[in-house]
């Protein structure tokens, strides 16, 4: 264990720098569902683009929007959903069954953080076989989506960032749910759909009723991707802006207090029954 | 010398909870438990000293996986404490990891998807171990596993008898003082079983790792164990130098003498089991008398045409102390 010390002094680690690289490499060995993934991504946006230009027909605006803010946000939109992209609760449930999760606990590393720089390694590698292509098509098929200013841009980035945090709370929270429960697949699918629908990432939730609206606002999920896309195509004021920023960076701090309960527990679990 | 492990008074139980399927059984096992108490280890207690190889052996469900899973660090016991290396493996955690190294023949801790190279160079960066002492480490390896022909292999295309090899070198890279091995010859063929035991004496000698080993395979233990801790239901039953266990469960021996006749001699220190013909079979305590003598002795009664020796086979004898005599 002296050894150990001393080791630390002569090199610099960056244990998770290294996990993310390895997980680059990893993630390049699987190929096979890149092209699938960008045809249907490509599917839907190019579907919801001409279902909205069909709805906008005749229409120069619906609810303050302009026809060319909806094609951008659709575009975005798809773009968010590759950066969103987390495997993180089927990492979790597939250690806990094969039961290697101790394993795992036992190393002298911070198993969420391995989890989240083996997450970011595989956005990383999304955003060049996923992001880009549908930028791509978009571009070609739909229009450059051009941000409303400079301003804006820096905005969305920063709340995009927020919604990556909020993302992965909530996956890493539904994860370690497969302590509970066996057979996590069909909850996945019930949770992806649930944020599909109420994310405002099909459907802009202004479209929704006005107390449907007001309840999604305390939720998590429209700070996925309806406040960074409003922002993107600048629909907002100082008081919308302010207010959707506070409450995203509320969920986010809620969110990570959930986790680290959650964390302990679960810990806690697996040093009493062996995962 | 210093005690490496001590193991004061374990006991661990699972508490199996029902788990419901999908998201009814999930919303069920929130609201009430179905709780089962399975013992699994009760008031266990041992010390292993510095450099000792320990075959740590029970059948079936004794109790083997769970106990070194406790003194790895991955279970904590229900009562007890566990030190290794003088230090509370509950409260001293971190360090006692970054000083052992396990390896369970079940399941693989490599990565799936990488290389095998790649897989210790990630290991390197986990446990922090600088460029010399790994190079090192892995040339050690090689000389004593040939490992360095598999490194660009991904593990997911291992023979499990090459997987194992990794596993090994994986959980020594970290130079640990205590090596876990839960079965670790599970599967392999007579030349993989026969690199592990190399390999385990090799570092036993080269390095002073004390070893932990739990198998099914007699081989294993009488090669490699020069100690024996035997455990059944959970609890201690034997423990011991291998020869010490077998005077303790077969305390005896049988001579078998063959004379011209039959007419058989008999011995105040010894009782006839059996005979056949001009066959006798005479069962001895090794502390009473020893064969030699009491071949002696029954020659000069009668003329003797030929002896053999039978012992309780290590087979019997674990046999036995599974079973409790
Ligand atoms: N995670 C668990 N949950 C519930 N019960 C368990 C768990 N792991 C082990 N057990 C039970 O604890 C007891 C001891 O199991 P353990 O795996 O320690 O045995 P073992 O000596 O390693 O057996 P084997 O030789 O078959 O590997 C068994 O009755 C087993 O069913
Ligand atoms: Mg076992």
């Amino acid at each position: 264990m002296k050894e150990c010390v001393k080791n630390q002094k002569n090199e610099k680690f960056n244990t998770y720098l290294q996990v993310y690289k390895m997980q680059i490499i990893r993630s390049l060995t699987y190929k096979f569902d890149v092209y699938g993934n960008i045809i249907m991504q490509s599917i839907i946006m190019l579907a919801s683009a001409f279902f909205w230009k069909a709805l906008y027909a005749g229409n120069d605006s619906v609810q303050g929007v302009g026809v060319s803010d909806m094609m951008v946000y659709t575009v975005v939109s798809s773009m968010i959903s590759v950066v969103l992209t987390t495997n993180v609760e089927r990492r979790i449930s597939n250690s806990v069954s094969k039961g290697t999760i101790a394993i795992d606990m036992m190393r002298p590393v911070d198993i969420y953080k391995v989890f989240f720089a083996e997450n970011l390694a595989g956005v990383t590698t999304l955003i060049f076989q996923n992001l880009l292509p549908i930028l791509l098509i978009g571009s070609i098929f739909i229009g450059v989506p051009v941000p409303a200013s400079k301003e804006a841009f820096l905005l969305f980035v920063l709340s995009l960032f927020m919604s990556f945090c909020i993302n992965w709370f909530i996956a890493v929270i539904f994860g370690m749910f497969s302590f509970k429960v066996i057979e996590m697949d069909a909850l996945i699918q019930v949770k992806k759909h649930l944020i599909r629908l109420l994310s405002g990432s099909i459907i802009p939730v202004w479209f929704f009723p006005e107390s449907i609206k007001n309840i999604l606002s305390f939720l998590p999920f429209v700070y996925l991707y309806q406040l960074p896309l409003d922002i993107y195509i600048g629909k907002y004021d100082s008081a919308s802006l302010t207010k959707g920023l506070i409450m995203q960076a509320l969920w986010v701090v809620v969110l990570y207090l959930m986790f680290r309960f959650f964390k302990k527990k679960a810990e806690d679990k697996v040093m009493i029954q062996g995962g | 010398m210093e005690n490496m492990i001590e193991i004061k008074n374990i006991s661990k139980s699972y508490h199996v909870v029902k788990k419901g399927e999908g998201i009814k059984g999930a919303l069920k096992g929130l609201v009430k438990k179905e709780v089962k108490v399975i013992p699994a280890v009760s008031n266990l207690n041992f010390n292993i000293k510095k450099g000792e190889i320990v075959g740590f052996i029970g059948p079936n469900g004794a109790g083997k996986s769970t106990t070194i899973k406790m003194m790895s660090g991955i279970l904590t016991p229900s009562s007890g404490e566990i030190l290794i290396g003088g230090k509370n493996v509950k409260t001293h955690r971190k360090e006692v990891v970054q000083n052992i190294g396990v390896v369970f023949g079940q399941r693989s801790q490599l990565n799936w998807d990488l290389r095998l190279g790649e897989s210790f160079e990630l290991l390197r960066h986990i446990y922090r171990i600088d460029k010399t002492s790994f190079d090192e480490m892995i040339d050690t390896m090689d000389e004593i596993l040939g490992i360095k022909e598999l490194q660009d292999k991904p593990v997911r295309q291992m023979s499990l008898g090459q997987r194992v090899k990794g596993d090994l070198v994986a959980a020594m890279l970290h130079s640990p003082d205590v090596l876990f091995l839960d079965e670790p010859t599970i599967g392999l063929d007579i030349s993989s079983k026969y690199a592990l035991r190399k390999f385990v004496k090799e570092i036993n000698e080269k390095r002073g790792t004390t070893i932990i080993l739990t198998t099914h395979d007699l081989g294993d233990i009488e090669q490699l164990c020069s100690r024996l801790i035997i455990i059944n239901n959970g609890k201690l039953v034997e423990d011991g130098n291998l020869e010490e266990i077998v005077d303790d469960i077969a305390p005896y021996k049988t001579l078998v003498v063959e004379y011209y006749d039959e007419q058989i001699p008999q011995h105040e220190k010894c009782e006839i089991i059996s005979t056949e013909g001009n066959v006798a079979k005479y069962r001895f305590f090794k502390k009473e008398i020893t064969a030699a003598k009491l071949i002696e002795d029954l020659g000069k009664q009668k003329a003797i045409k030929d002896v053999s020796i039978e012992e309780a086979s290590i087979d019997d004898i674990i046999r036995i102390a599974y079973e409790g005599r």
